[in-house]
C-alpha cells in the first residue's frame, strides 16, 4: 500500500467509523440503563433517512402504497434533516411503549425482549417496503450546500466543491465533502452527548439509573419516564446517522439499516458493552479496519470487522473499555 | 392519643412477594416529630414495610396515608415529592458518581433554583464535614460510615419531613453507629420525623419514642419504647 493510498484509506475509515460509533451509541445507550440490546435500533436509523427524505418533498418511486406520493410543502435539507431525527426518536420511543415496556412490567427476561425488538424492526422495515417500495433513494443534490450553508464563506465560489484535495501526499488524498460533513457531525453528537450525560441533571439522573434503579426511584426519578428519553436520544442519533450514510451512498432500501445493526453490535462489544467511550473507540477500529483492508481482498471487507471483534475478545473478554462486571453473590 | 392526624399511617398494610407473604395486616402511625421503630429479626418485614411506603414495592391490600391523605397508589416519584425520604439499606450510594453528584441528585425532585441546592449541599457538609473532604471522590471509594453518611445526607437533599432509615448501623464500626445515631437525633430535633428500622434493638429503643416489634410479617407487639425495651418477650428475643 502506497502512502498516499493508506492516508486515503485512513480517511474514509474514520468518515465510516464515525458512522458506525454514533450508530453504536443508540445501542449503548439503551443498553447501559436497560442491559438489553435493542434489536429495532436498525430500523429506526433506516427510518430516520426515510422520514429526512419524505420532508424535503421530493416523490416517491413507482411501488409501494404511496407510489409516486409527495408531500405538499418541502424543507430545507436541514430542517429535513432535523424532523426526520425528531420522528426517528418518536419512533424509538413508541417502540418502547409496545416491545419493551409490557415486557419490564411482567418482569420478562431479557432474552424476551431482545427477540421482542426484533419482531418490530422486521415489522417496520415490511411497512416501509410496503409503502414506498424496495428501490434505492437519493437526497436532492443540493443536500450538501445546504447543510454547509454557515460555512459557505470558506468556499471562494460560495458553492461547496465535491470533495477536497489534502495535499499531504502526491498525489494528494481525495476527502468527499460529505465525509467532512459525516465526521463533524458524528464528532459533534459525541461532544453534545458527553455533556448531556455527565453535564447535565437529566444525564446524571440516566447515569443514576442506569447504576441502580431502585435507588433512582428512592430519589423520586422516574424510570420510565427516563427511559423513554434515552429510547428518543437514542433514535434521535440513530436518525441522524441514517440521514448521513443515506447523503453519502444514498438510501440503499428498506434493508439498509440491517447491515450497520449488525456491525453495530460487533462495534460495542469490541468496544465494551455500555461503554460511551468504548462505542466511539470501537466504531473507529472497526471503520479503519474495513478501509485498510487491500483492495484485492475488499470482498472480505465484512470478515474483517467481525476477525478483529474475534481477536480482542480473546484478550480482552470486556472489550477494549468495557467494565469488568463482578458478580457478588 | 392525639388528636391531630399522623404524619404517616399504615393501614392493614400486607406485602407477598409471590406466593410468600412478607407483611400481614401492618397497622402503624408515625406521628409529627416523633421517632418510631420497627424492630424485628431478619426476613420479619421490616425493610418491605419502608419500601412499600416508598413505593417500589406494591402493597397486595391495604392503605398507605401521608398526612390522611391516601397514597397507595402513587408512583414512587410521588411519595419524594411528598416529603418522604428513604435511606435504603446496605447504603445503596450511586457508587459510579461523585459525592457531589449524589447529593446533587438527592435534590432531583426540588425545582427550585441551583443556587438554593448548592446552598443544602454545603449544609450538609457542615454536617458531615468528612464528605466535604471527599466531595469529587467517586461515592464507591467511601468506607462503610461515610457511604451511610451520605445516604442520609442525599436524603435530606429532598428537604425531607419525614425519613425512613433501613437499617442505619449494619456493618458499622461502634463509634460510627454512635456518631451516625447522634445525627438522627439531632435531624429529629430539628422537626424531621422518623421510621426507623434497625436490627439493634437496644440502640433502636434508646433512640425512639415509641415501636413495633415485627414477627415474620406480623405486628406481634407494639407501643411506647421504654415499655417494649423492658418487655420480657422483647428482652428476650431482641436484646438477649
Amino acid at each position: 500500500m502506497t502512502t498516499n493510498l493508506f492516508f486515503q484509506q485512513v480517511a474514509n475509515g474514520l468518515a465510516i467509523g464515525s458512522v458506525y460509533a454514533i450508530f453504536a451509541l443508540g445501542y449503548t445507550l439503551i443498553f447501559s440503563i436497560l442491559g438489553i440490546i435493542n434489536f429495532a435500533h436498525g430500523a429506526v436509523f433506516t427510518l430516520g433517512a426515510y422520514f429526512t427524505f419524505t420532508l424535503t418533498g421530493t416523490a416517491f418511486g413507482f411501488n409501494g402504497l404511496l407510489a409516486q406520493q409527495k408531500l405538499p410543502f418541502s424543507l430545507w435539507f436541514p430542517l429535513a434533516l432535523l424532523g426526520g431525527a425528531l420522528l426517528a426518536g418518536l419512533i424509538s420511543v413508541i417502540i418502547e411503549r409496545l416491545a419493551f415496556r409490557p415486557l419490564r412490567r411482567r418482569g420478562a427476561d431479557s432474552l424476551l425482549t431482545l427477540v421482542s425488538s426484533l419482531g418490530l424492526a422486521v415489522a417496520i422495515v415490511n411497512i416501509i417496503q410496503f409503502l414506498v417500495g424496495a428501490e434505492a433513494y437519493s437526497y436532492p443534490s443540493s443536500a450538501l450546500n445546504d447543510i454547509l450553508t454557515p460555512f459557505l464563506f470558506l468556499f471562494p465560489d460560495g458553492k461547496v466543491p465535491l470533495a477536497l484535495r489534502v495535499p499531504l501526499t502526491e498525489p494528494p488524498i481525495i476527502v468527499r465533502m460529505v465525509q467532512v460533513v459525516i465526521f463533524a457531525t458524528s464528532i459533534f453528537i459525541l461532544i453534545a452527548l458527553t455533556y448531556l450525560i455527565n453535564g447535565t441533571k437529566v444525564g446524571k439522573a440516566m447515569r443514576a439509573v442506569a447504576e441502580d434503579a431502585t435507588t433512582s426511584s428512592l430519589l423520586g426519578i422516574s424510570t420510565d419516564r427516563l427511559i423513554q428519553f434515552t429510547f428518543f436520544l437514542s433514535g434521535f442519533v440513530g436518525g441522524i446517522a441514517g440521514v448521513l450514510v443515506g447523503m453519502s451512498v444514498g438510501i440503499t432500501g428498506p434493508y439498509f439499516g440491517i447491515a450497520f445493526g449488525l456491525k453495530g453490535l460487533a462495534v460495542i462489544v469490541l468496544g465494551g458493552l455500555g461503554s460511551i467511550p468504548g462505542a466511539v473507540l470501537g466504531g473507529l477500529v472497526i471503520g479503519l479496519g474495513e478501509a485498510l483492508v487491500p483492495a484485492e481482498y475488499i470482498g472480505y471487507k465484512d470478515a474483517v470487522a467481525f476477525a478483529v471483534l474475534f481477536i480482542v475478545l480473546l484478550i480482552r473478554p470486556q472489550g477494549l473499555l468495557g467494565r469488568v462486571f463482578i458478580q457478588k453473590v | 392519643m392525639s388528636q391531630t392526624t399522623p404524619a404517616l399511617e399504615l393501614k392493614n398494610l400486607s406485602v407477598a412477594y409471590g406466593a410468600i407473604r412478607a407483611l400481614n395486616d401492618l397497622n402503624l402511625t408515625v406521628d409529627k416529630g416523633e421517632i418510631v421503630t420497627l424492630i424485628g429479626a431478619n426476613g420479619a418485614g421490616k425493610s418491605t414495610t419502608l419500601r412499600a411506603i416508598s413505593r417500589i414495592v406494591n402493597p397486595s391490600q391495604g392503605q398507605i396515608l401521608i398526612d390522611g391523605q391516601d397514597v397507595t397508589r402513587q408512583p414512587p416519584d410521588a411519595i419524594v415529592r411528598m416529603g418522604i425520604a428513604h435511606v435504603p439499606e446496605g447504603r445503596r450510594v450511586l457508587a459510579r458518581q461523585t459525592v457531589e453528584d449524589n447529593l446533587f441528585l438527592g435534590a432531583y425532585v426540588r425545582n427550585d433554583n441551583k443556587a438554593a441546592i448548592q446552598g443544602d449541599i454545603h449544609k450538609q457538609y457542615e454536617r458531615f464535614p468528612r464528605l466535604r473532604e471527599r466531595r469529587t471522590q467517586l461515592a464507591g471509594t467511601l468506607s462503610g460510615g461515610e457511604q451511610q453518611m451520605l445516604a442520609i445526607a442525599r436524603a435530606l437533599m429532598s428537604r425531607p419531613r419525614i425519613l425512613l432509615l433501613d437499617e442505619p448501623s449494619l456493618g458499622l464500626a461502634p463509634l460510627i453507629v454512635r456518631e451516625i445515631f447522634s445525627i438522627i437525633r439531632e435531624l429529629n430535633r430539628e422537626g424531621v420525623t422518623i421510621l426507623l428500622v434497625e436490627q439493634n434493638a437496644q440502640l433502636a429503643l434508646q433512640t425512639a419514642s415509641r415501636g413495633y416489634v415485627l414477627e415474620a410479617g406480623d405486628c406481634t407487639i407494639s407501643g411506647p419504647a421504654s415499655e417494649l425495651a423492658r418487655d420480657e418477650r422483647v428482652r428476650k428475643a431482641y436484646l438477649g
